[in-house]
């Protein structure tokens, strides 16, 4: 029961991936593309994720989608008569290229939930599952590894964060666009 | 072939996102539906990073104290923070987007480069 929804989501989260990118009102493509984001959210709620699932679904399909909206309020929506914009052949014989090169490497990636996967079974993954809760008190060891084990990392996200505000405002930094 | 595709799924999956976000990327004149495309080909990635993350009837390391087995919580910090770095690009690009329709009284790639080739 779980799998076949699961592959269904697959399938939603594809098709919903093109339809985003080929639609041709800039509005509908930013509507089709917070689909997306929430049907990746679900697909890694069922790869056991819930906190990157919480993360796409508030930030991903959330704030992407209002960073969107005001951008075209702020500038134009091309119309058309045309519902999908016509299929450029140039680029899409490029993307089957890109996709069949980086395809020849499946055979060597484990399989789907693997136990004995080098990211699942490796040292690194077994420290942080004994060792968080014991060294850090904290029950959720995502929570733990981001603030504890990779806190620099978490500093240097935040530094990101505020690079990316300071950049927003020095480039929209007439009043017109406060 | 099949074996590989069912033992595979979303990894293809996330090669497929991957390959749409590189085509929407090149093919939208459209500057905004470049950068919906730029959304697409990053959550390609992450749903790869999850992919392998993932252990069959496997449970999220919440309260590591059962018997298991545990999905590994190092690539959900990676892509916690990939997550909040994608945003912050997308405002900036989407920003740049502002003040170029301010400078160039349109999102089309070919339109810009017109105008462009005149001044």
């Amino acid at each position: 029961m779980e799998f076949s929804l699961f592959l269904a989501l697959l399938v939603f989260v594809m098709i919903s991936a093109v339809i985003s990118v080929t639609l041709r009102d800039v509005l509908s493509a930013i509507i089709a593309l917070a689909g997306f984001s929430f049907g990746a959210a679900v697909v890694y709620v069922l790869l056991r994720a819930p906190d990157v699932a919480l993360t796409e679904a508030a930030v991903g399909a959330g704030a992407t989608t209002v960073l969107f909206l005001v951008t075209i309020v702020k500038t134009v929506r091309p119309a058309g008569e045309r519902v999908f914009e016509r299929i450029r052949w140039g680029p899409a014989a490029l993307a089957l290229a890109f996709l069949g090169t980086i395809s020849l490497t499946i055979p060597s990636i484990p399989r789907v939930g693997a136990p004995d996967s080098a990211v699942v079974a490796g040292d690194v993954t077994r420290y942080y599952l004994e060792m968080a809760t014991p060294e850090t008190g904290v029950e959720n060891v995502v929570t733990a590894v981001l603030a504890a084990y990779r806190g620099f990392d978490t500093l240097g996200e935040a530094v990101v964060v505020i690079a990316a505000g300071m950049a927003v405002l020095l480039v929209l930094r007439r009043e017109v666009y406060v | 072939m099949i074996e590989l595709l069912a033992s595979h799924y979303t990894y293809l999956t996330a090669m497929v996102i991957l390959a749409v976000g590189l085509y929407g990327v090149v093919a939208s004149p459209n500057l905004v539906k470049k950068i919906v495309a730029l959304n697409v080909f990053q959550v390609g990635i992450f749903l790869f990073f999850i992919s392998s993350a993932f252990v069959l009837d496997g449970v999220p390391a919440i309260g590591t104290h059962g018997p298991g087995p545990y999905v590994s919580p190092l690539p959900h910090v990676l892509i916690l923070t990939a997550i909040v770095v994608g945003v912050s690009l997308t405002a900036v690009g989407l920003a740049l987007v502002v003040r170029i329709y301010d400078g160039y009284g349109s999102l089309n790639e070919q339109v810009i480069r017109e105008v462009q080739a005149d001044d």
